[in-house]
């Protein structure tokens, strides 16, 4: 078998929020270009998780976090590692579509602006970014009439698929996705779905997700995550019909009764 | 932009004009010396000039309470016990009503200028700054917090994902959406404490001589005081009902 290419791996990570222990040793490998997707209940820690690899959790202050996060084969806690670097390179897309209250093409531009000197941008330089960005994600067609439109104004479809594009001019390596289709009715899920396994190979997605049918449909592997503890880490095919732990069956087989 | 931005932003930017007009005019009609003794016909000249430089001290105060409030609302986490007093403290000052400060005031130039050496003028003035400042910045603080934190954390959260520094969410997110609300808390502040000047002034002056009072027109400043007051609290809640 060829060696495996991992872009995420932590070792004995432990995090609390104050004297709650959030994340209890976890060792997960996540392989490079794959759609992995997080199960759970509720509170079990995957959201937690999800945010450890960009350090957004720490803005919530009293956060304690203990362990080695790798991120491209660099431990994202060394002194040397800039977070806007970090957060360029591993994207965000969150639960709730949240687009800046500013156009959609200024929404676009938002990241590059912010990560390069002022107006270091021509213009048909950002035409054209903004335009290659849209039209990855299919939105080009839709929009192309819409740029001034403030991005709050235009459909939760549309906006998710906007957090999704606003992240490819960055050139991140990897995408977390946070319950991306919570939001969304079934065609907007649907939608997304079929996005994000066409950048899937560019892009490694890691998605958290309480909808079963979607981890099973859109992602390669899947883990299974229970009060902090990571149970189940495999195929998603496998995890899914023959799990080798009793929780993680139990959970399963609880949503397909 | 669409039209109801435009008719607030005008009624806001008319309203402002007229209240400047006003203080043009105010002060266009008064010459008098800072610091100058109280005579028996000199009263309405000091408490004037008093009145001018207060209106700036309020203006600084007014900068110095939204610079606090960027403070604590942005660079202390709400569990820091300084922000916590801070914020108990500012919450006790906002709640007291401008009559009481305004009395407080008079109490103490009361007392002084009824020494009546001629050194209680520099006191005085120090009072009234004084009060002033208790009574703008609270305000302000508050109002200021408020509008921080009005701007939704998804907005904020999506920046800082982006990799933006706090810098960058501040200035090219939080600010701008949170303007009209700052903007509103200082007029607020400001038409507090324009009310609370008239208050004193009218106390001060009628305290002292009736009729040098009528003769020297204070009634119509009082007035006039008054009218930039609400002509302030007006401005204020057309930028607050400014859909955002």
């Amino acid at each position: 078998m060829a060696a495996k290419n991992y872009n995420i791996e932590t070792e004995n990570l432990n995090l609390w929020y104050g004297d709650f222990q959030a994340l209890i040793d976890v060792n997960v490998k996540i392989l490079a270009g794959e759609i992995t997707s997080l199960i759970g209940p509720s509170g079990c820690g995957k959201s937690t998780l999800l945010r450890c690899f960009n350090r957004v959790n720490e803005r919530y202050g009293n956060v304690t976090t203990k362990g080695k996060i790798q991120v491209l084969g660099k431990n994202i806690y060394d002194a040397d590692v800039s977070l806007p670097e970090l957060r360029k390179t591993v994207g965000m897309v969150f639960q709730r579509p949240n687009p800046l209250p500013i156009s959609v093409y200024e929404n676009i531009l938002f990241g590059l602006r912010i990560h390069s000197p002022l107006r270091s941008l021509t213009r048909a330089e950002s035409d054209a970014i903004v335009e290659e960005a849209l039209t990855s994600v299919f939105l080009w067609d839709a929009l192309k009439d819409k740029l001034k439109v403030r991005a709050t104004s235009l459909q939760l479809e549309q906006q998710q698929k906007l957090c999704i594009a606003r992240l490819l001019p960055l050139k991140p390596q990897i995408i977390l996705m946070d319950e991306p289709c919570s939001a969304l009715d079934a065609k907007g899920t649907l939608a997304v779905e079929e996005l994000m396994s066409y950048l899937a190979g560019t892009y490694t997605f890691l998605i958290v997700t309480h909808n079963m049918a979607q981890a099973r449909r859109v992602s390669s592997e899947c883990i299974f995550m229970f009060l902090g503890e990571l149970i189940e880490h495999r195929n998603t095919q496998a995890l899914f019909e023959t799990p080798h732990n009793s929780k993680t069956a139990d959970y399963v087989q609880m949503r397909y009764a | 932009m669409d039209k109801s931005k435009i008719v607030f932003h005008s009624i806001a930017l008319i309203t402002l004009v007229v209240v400047f007009l006003f203080f043009w005019y105010l002060i266009e009609n008064t010459h008098t010396e800072i610091g100058q003794q109280p005579t028996a016909n000199s009263q309405q000249p000091t408490a004037d000039s008093h009145l001018y430089l207060l209106l700036p001290i309020s203006l600084l105060a007014i900068l110095l309470g939204v610079a606090c409030a960027f403070y604590l609302e942005e660079r202390l986490p709400p569990t820091n016990w300084f922000r916590r007093l801070i914020e108990s403290e500012v919450a006790i000052f906002t709640g007291i009503p401008s009559l009481l400060y305004g009395l407080l005031a008079v109490e103490i130039f009361v007392s002084y200028t009824l020494g009546s050496s001629g050194q209680g003028w520099g006191v005085l003035f120090y009072a009234e700054v004084l009060t002033f400042i208790v009574l703008v910045m609270p305000l302000t603080i508050r109002t200021t917090q408020a509008a921080l934190r009005s701007v939704a954390t998804p907005i904020r959260e999506s920046a800082y994902a982006l990799g933006a520094s706090q810098w960058q969410v501040l200035s090219n997110q939080v600010v701008p959406l949170a303007f009209p609300g700052i903007l509103a808390g200082c007029c607020r502040a400001m038409s507090r404490a324009l009310a609370a000047a008239a208050l004193l002034m009218g106390i001060h002056t009628w305290g002292y001589t009736h009729e040098t009072a009528i003769s020297a027109g204070i009634h119509s400043r009082y007035v006039l005081l008054l009218v930039a007051a609400l002509l302030f609290s007006t401005f204020f809640s057309f930028l607050k009902e400014n859909p955002t």
